[in-house]
């Protein structure tokens, strides 16, 4: 009986709350507001709030084309797979004291679960042969490279922040960094955590694809790289992998610096977890992507291994001297 | 079960895609205003997307060049169904200024069935708007019938003598009346 009852919650977990479902409505609803506050910031009316789920929906409707020459089991899978490790993801990052699936290194899983979707999307694209997705693809990889040091550096210098405190070498446990936080107030107040934060912040567009980092799915020069040839129901699924990578990478920076200010009432600290959601979006992906034009690729590369890797080296740094 | 909801958002986010058959840029640079943020098609849903296979309404512009028009035939051809396609300009309706010069293949209703013609040279931006809100109607009605080749009637066609009586009467009728009413004021 008691199997029966964690199975069943389990598989609410995964679909329901922090899983899909919810993934699905505010990954669209924070899609729908970064592009209306995009249009605003233009002086334009913009689009409805829902206008990503209109999207979804009509791209649901249109037959799926499957280009001749291509592997069709992978062109079909890649965008099932990309989606489902989104949807893995957001199990393991806390909500405040939520968290359904933890364990001693989640944050290593979700270092690599968070490569797959873009693997997914390189993979499908390969399967069509289609220069265009090539060029695309080649400029996926050394964008996921570009940000993957910086990243890889702003949670090590969490980790042994939160390590020194509670004396465990670098902690790789986002329970714990929750439970610190929760104890010791937000790491974002804390000095030497400040630049890994910005730099965590200016990581958020480039794991998102929006401007200026948008090299590999510039829709003007190489017709939206690796989807080119991409349409209706894949394509619909790959849109919303998009729309929840922005609700992933939001939630795990306010699983990183903001914890510790849940209420521990669950429907609350979902709500704030969503506010900070919508906050993050607005200020850094939003107004970066209204203001900035597209960047060429070595730009990109250089721009990350310097600027952001360098603020979240700082930080690490003072993290290790115990500041 | 969700058949309802794709039916009504087929009409809310009809993307774009342009085909330059040869055009004088006229009409691109009108599309282009459709765009930005003075009439700011976005609001409807509009998106102008770069790759065919992402497209609902294929958006023509220019005479159709005989260089030009097998690119435009497979381009358009790439498009999923239901697909609307709109010509812009005269040029792609009629051939305008170029009709039947030796390097004009055109007009394009010769090759492919077109939903909607925006005439002009070039079309007003607010022309072209009404145009693609028509195209998107005709997109949902494509969706609602299942059947590919569906239109609307042509909100533009001149009302009949006949028919137009009635209203002109009515017409009239209230005329009279404000005109009596003014007098007793």
């Amino acid at each position: 009986m008691n199997v029966v009852v964690t199975a069943l919650l389990d598989l609410g977990y995964i679909l329901i709350f922090p899983g899909f479902l919810f993934c699905f409505l505010c990954g669209m609803l924070l899609c729908g507001i970064e592009r209306k506050i995009v249009a605003k910031m233009q002086k334009r009316v913009g689009p409805p709030i829902l206008q990503p789920v209109f999207d979804f929906f009509k791209l649901c409707g249109k037959e799926t084309i499957i280009p001749a020459g291509t592997s069709r089991t992978v062109f079909l899978a890649a965008p099932v797979v990309g989606l489902a490790a989104l949807v893995v993801i957001q199990l393991f990052i806390p909500i405040f004291n939520f968290t359904a699936f933890s364990g001693n290194a989640d944050i290593i899983v979700i270092l690599y679960l968070l490569l797959i979707p873009a693997l997914a999307e390189i993979y499908g694209a390969s399967s069509t042969g289609s220069p265009f997705a090539g060029v695309g693809l080649s400029r996926e990889m050394v964008t996921i490279i570009s940000c993957e040091l910086p990243l890889v550096l702003v949670l090590l210098a969490v980790g042994k922040a939160v390590g020194n405190a509670t004396g465990s070498g670098v902690v790789f446990s986002l329970q714990t960094i929750a439970a610190y936080q929760a104890e010791n107030g937000c790491l974002l107040f804390k000095l030497s955590m400040i630049p890994a934060a910005i730099a965590f912040l200016l990581i958020i567009p480039g794991e998102t694809g929006t401007h200026p980092f948008d090299a590999a799915e510039a829709e003007t020069e190489i017709c939206e790289g690796m989807l080119a040839e991409y349409s209706g129901k894949p394509l619909a699924v790959f849109k919303l992998s998009h729309a929840i990578k922005m609700l992933t990478m939001t939630t795990l920076f306010v699983a990183l610096f903001l914890g510790g200010l849940g209420t521990g009432i669950l429907l609350a600290d979902g709500l704030i977890d969503f506010f900070f959601c919508v906050v993050i979006t607005v200020c850094v992906v939003a107004l970066i992507d209204a203001s900035t034009a597209r960047l060429r690729i070595e730009q990109i590369f250089k721009y990350y291994w310097t600027v952001v890797s360098g603020l979240a080296a700082i930080s690490l740094v003072l993290a290790w001297f115990g500041l | 079960m969700f058949q309802k909801t794709i039916i009504e958002s087929t009409g809310k986010s009809p993307w774009l895609f342009h085909i330059n058959a040869g055009s004088c840029n006229g009409c691109d640079i009108e599309i282009v205003s459709v765009l930005t943020p003075r009439y700011d098609a976005e609001r409807v849903g509009f998106k102008l997307v770069g790759s065919p296979r992402h497209a609902d309404i294929a958006v023509v512009s220019g005479p159709v060049t005989k260089q030009s028009l097998p690119r435009v035939l497979r381009t358009l051809e790439q498009i999923p169904e239901p697909r609307c396609i709109v010509t812009c300009g005269s040029c792609p309706q009629s051939g305008n200024v170029f009709r039947d010069s030796y390097s004009v293949a055109g007009p394009l209703s010769k090759y492919v069935h077109v939903d909607v013609d925006i005439a002009g040279c070039s079309p007003k931006p607010e022309a072209i708007m009404d145009g693609l809100l028509l195209a998107a109607k005709i997109l949902e009605e494509k969706r609602k019938t299942g059947n590919m080749e569906a239109t609307l009637p042509n909100p533009y066609v001149p009302v009949k003598a006949e028919e137009a009586k009635p209203a002109e009467a009515a017409a009239e009728k209230a005329e009279e009346k404000a005109e009596t009413k003014g007098e007793e004021k």
